[in-house]
């Protein structure tokens, strides 16, 4: 006791200084088990530019909310007309997923919430403006009067605006209850796998009933290469996945692909991703994946990458007849582990199916778009959040630009589609160049 | 209890342009029990000042919740009719005017240079704007934006004033106005090129009756006039307006209203065209906001399908479309249209009107979709209570009553109320 108080300082000289983190610690993002297999509903006020004629009713009753009287400048949402096209935009908060004004806020003083809703402390706001710069949407708006921030809270669940709205040109969603194309996706996805894994074991790699035949087209590229002859039926039977993918792009990757499904699935459980050093996150590794499976199959005189293949793994030893017997068994956990790291790691970088997929791909007919004019003028950027290979360029559409997608990593999963909010992704013919809302805003 | 309390800033604006002074001073609550606002209240305080003096005002019911509560007026002598004329301004205007600190602005004396208005926080400054002379409208609102105070709504003259046009018409912004008895032509002789209102402040409307909107809603969406939308909806209603409708029609982009307007009566076109005059300019795409019905039916009978590249070129220069219309021939090219437009604007040519008398009172402009002693009564009613003339004369069936139940929900105040209103309404159509 008495050593203790000989090396404790004087209270006056003791460091008391706290900082923020004492004061405001950072809420660590809460996840329900509920979350892993339903995503949290994402509220959020949707705008029609198209049915808005700009009178301002939603100004002036989120006015009334936020001063207590009919002033338009104070209101958390702004109608802007642009004179010249003749539209009307929203200047509304999303409530993003991953909100920049949140990080952006030097006092911590906003704070999403478990109900999505993304707010202002207005006791720890000090008016400085950075979450209006930091937001892509600019939807923090500083009122020019009494300088305070207002921001949507969507009047906790029951915007006003919305209600005034004479043209229903505000609509509160809640997110889609149900995305259709997600339905159909998961469906096939789990029909494929139990069809492929399940019932016609090892089927994806070469399979055959009377005259027509079906092969992996990689599995069928080593065969030519480590053979060194080929057999007409073996390249008529791969053709069938890339005249798929010709007309439907690498649909297989996105809808088919039994492994895809185990990511998908594994995705679910490992929200947190821990990413890849940046000399590893090459698109092109796995056209290499595939030269050296073609050239060792050569060389080896064997098809050198079917025996580590995940989907043939897949389809091999986790049958009925074979589940837990192989020893091939632990290849799919080992390849499956590098969801931690990102979103369809092997299928982004590794996967030489997904090669070959991408080199037929650039035949293929239809694109998908993103049309920025359609997007809300500043992007909310759901489309990109969503991607599972990280395609979409998030920074493009913040700037206004409609993205170009490179339809040979594009999964056709369609989850842009389903997403947007604004129906401003869509599928087009390559050929259609002339793509509704496609431009700069 | 004054029921107009919430209602109104309580305050005028005086401009002295010659001693180059501004004050604000408390407006008269007697004043305002009595004539309620608008037109009627204009004309009460532009007694008080000399004859060349002009009063930009508010109604009660502007910026309110009340429908189409857009409308600013100005009173003054038209140098034109000869008379007293009160013009409606609408899209924002007349909030932003309330929402700037004042609801009344006596403009009055002559600016020693060109100046322009700034209204904010109930202060009012008067600012240089020699640099906006002869400048075109799109041209001299750019300019303000970047170089003038932050503002939300303007009115502007174009250099057609600058040069003493009778032709001449105020803009809100670059979308023309109804402004077709020489306010331009008064302002231009007062060096006052323009008012910016600031409109970052704002009132607390009574909210006592909040359904009273919602009730009004359901009246209005019963009625056929709902469906029919936007600027044809009344443009057909005009004399020539349903030639006009055919050669606007195919450029319709959409329909646009006013502040807190349920029902739009604006709409937005785009087209594309090449200027004749400009060779380097192959088939551009350009847009205008249609707000002037009686000037764009008068010029189409002119013009016909020319009309959109003519009528840019009136927003151009500041003019009204009704007015040129008079001295355009038929039948022409419109790189000849073109040329008369600029021929208009350079010679300082007498103008003559053949407007009906109660027309002229309420500036020229407000469409005659009614007839008989109705319009003078609606236009009338609107232009009292602050509420878009057009709008009512759409909606006949929105009662006095149903408008001044935005004010109170009292039975007995409501009675007063709607006595004044009579009153008021009287003496401001008594030169008819």
């Amino acid at each position: 006791m008495t050593e203790q108080q000989t090396t404790e300082k004087p209270i006056a000289e003791q460091d008391f200084s706290l900082n923020l983190d004492d004061l405001r610690p950072r809420h660590a993002e809460k996840r329900h088990l509920s979350d892993y297999f339903m995503p949290r509903r994402h509220s959020f006020i949707l705008f029609h530019p198209d049915r808005c004629t700009g009178c301002g009713a939603c100004e002036m009753i989120c006015s009334t909310r936020n001063v207590e009287k009919v002033a338009p400048v104070s209101a958390s949402v702004k109608v802007v007309r642009d004179e010249k096209e003749g539209k009307n935009f929203s200047i509304l908060c999303q409530h993003c997923r991953k909100p920049l004004c949140l990080p952006a806020c030097p006092t911590r003083a906003i704070e999403k919430g478990d109900d999505g809703i993304v707010r202002i402390d207005k006791l720890f706001c000090t008016e400085c403006g950075l979450c209006t710069m930091a937001c892509p949407a600019a939807a923090p708006i500083k009122d020019p009067g009494s300088q305070e921030i207002h921001k949507c809270d969507l009047c906790e669940g029951d915007p006003l605006c919305v209600k005034h709205c004479p043209e229903n040109a505000l609509t509160f969603t809640r997110g889609k209850a149900f995305r259709w194309i997600k339905g159909l996706r998961w469906t096939s996805q789990l029909i494929s796998f139990l069809l492929l894994v399940m019932v016609f074991i090892g089927t994806f790699c070469y399979f055959r009933t009377g005259s027509v035949s079906f092969a992996c087209p990689t599995g069928t590229l080593q065969n030519i290469a480590s053979s060194g002859t080929v057999v007409l039926v073996s390249v008529s039977s791969a053709l069938a996945i890339l005249i798929l993918t010709v007309v439907a792009g690498r649909l297989f990757c996105g809808w088919i692909c039994p492994f895809g499904f185990v990511l998908d699935l594994v995705d679910k459980i490992t929200p947190k991703k821990l990413g890849w050093p940046s000399f590893l996150k090459s698109r092109m590794t796995k056209y290499g994946v595939l030269a050296g499976a073609v050239g060792g199959s050569y060389a080896l005189g064997f098809q050198v990458f079917c025996t580590v293949c995940p989907i043939g793994t897949l389809c091999r030893s986790y049958g009925v007849q074979s589940f837990f017997k192989s020893a091939e068994l632990a290849i799919i956990p080992a390849l499956a582990s590098l969801e931690i790291a990102q979103r369809r790691s092997w299928c982004r970088y590794f996967c030489p199916v997904g090669a070959v997929l991408g080199l037929t791909a650039l035949l293929r007919l239809i694109k998908i778009v993103i049309g920025a004019k359609r997007c809300k003028k500043f992007s909310c950027i759901q489309c990109a959040e969503v991607c599972p290979v990280g395609i979409i360029d998030a920074d493009k559409l913040r700037e206004g630009l409609s993205p170009k997608i490179p339809m040979t990593e594009c999964i056709m999963c369609m989850r842009c589609i389903d997403r947007c909010p604004y129906d401003a992704a869509k599928i087009r013919f390559r050929w259609q160049k002339a793509v509704p809302g496609e431009g700069r805003i | 209890m004054n029921p107009f309390q919430p209602f109104y800033n309580m305050k005028i604006g005086v401009v002295d342009l010659s001693a180059s002074s501004a004050e604000v001073i408390p407006l008269d609550q007697e004043q305002v029990s009595r004539y309620l606002g608008g037109a009627a209240m204009n004309s009460a305080i532009l007694e008080g000042y000399q004859t060349d003096a002009l009063v930009f005002g508010t109604g009660p019911l502007t910026g309110s919740f009340a429908p189409a509560s857009s409308l600013m007026i100005a009173s003054f002598a038209s140098p034109i009719f000869k008379c007293l004329c009160h013009v409606p301004f609408m899209l924002r205007t007349g909030p932003d005017m309330k929402f700037s600190g004042v609801d009344y602005l006596v403009v009055k004396g002559t600016a020693p240079e060109q100046s322009i208005l700034h209204v904010n926080h109930g202060k009012i400054r008067i600012l240089p704007a020699g640099n906006l002379q002869h400048m075109p409208v799109p041209e001299a609102i750019r300019e303000l934006k970047k170089t003038s105070p932050a503002f939300q709504s303007l009115i502007i003259t174009g250099p057609a004033a600058d040069r003493g046009v009778p032709y001449a018409s105020v803009s809100i912004g670059q979308n023309g106005s109804l402004d077709k008895a020489g306010l331009a032509s008064l302002m231009s002789v007062k060096n006052l090129k323009g008012i910016m209102l600031g409109g970052t402040d704002g009132l607390p409307f009574n909210r006592d009756n909040p359904h009273q909107g919602k009730e009004l809603e359901k009246i209005i969406s019963t009625d056929k006039n709902f469906k029919h939308r936007g600027f044809y909806s009344v443009l057909t209603k005009l004399e020539g307006g349903k030639d006009a409708g055919k050669f606007l029609k195919a450029s319709r982009k959409k329909d646009m209203a006013c502040y807190h307007c349920p029902s739009p009566c604006m709409t937005h076109v785009r087209y594309s065209w090449q200027d004749p005059r400009n060779k380097e300019m192959q088939n551009s795409e350009d847009g205008l906001l249609l707000l002037d019905h009686t000037g764009c039916a008068a010029l189409a009978k002119k013009v016909g399908e020319n009309i959109l590249p003519v009528l840019r070129a009136c927003l151009h220069y500041g003019l009204d479309p009704a007015g040129v219309a008079e001295r355009l021939p038929q039948g022409r090219t419109v790189l000849e249209y073109l040329n008369a437009i600029d021929q208009i604007v350079s010679d300082n040519l007498s103008r003559t009107t053949d407007v009906s008398q109660r027309q002229c009172l309420f500036g020229g402009g407000v469409p005659p979709i009614l007839t008989g002693d109705l319009w003078e009564k609606r236009v009338a009613l609107a232009m009292v209570l602050g509420v878009c003339p057009v709008f009512l004369l759409r909606f006949p069936q929105i009662t006095d009553s149903a408008l001044l139940s935005f004010i109170s929900a009292s039975e007995d105040v409501l009675k007063t109320m709607q006595e004044r209103l009579s009153s008021a309404i009287s003496s401001l159509l008594s030169p008819l």
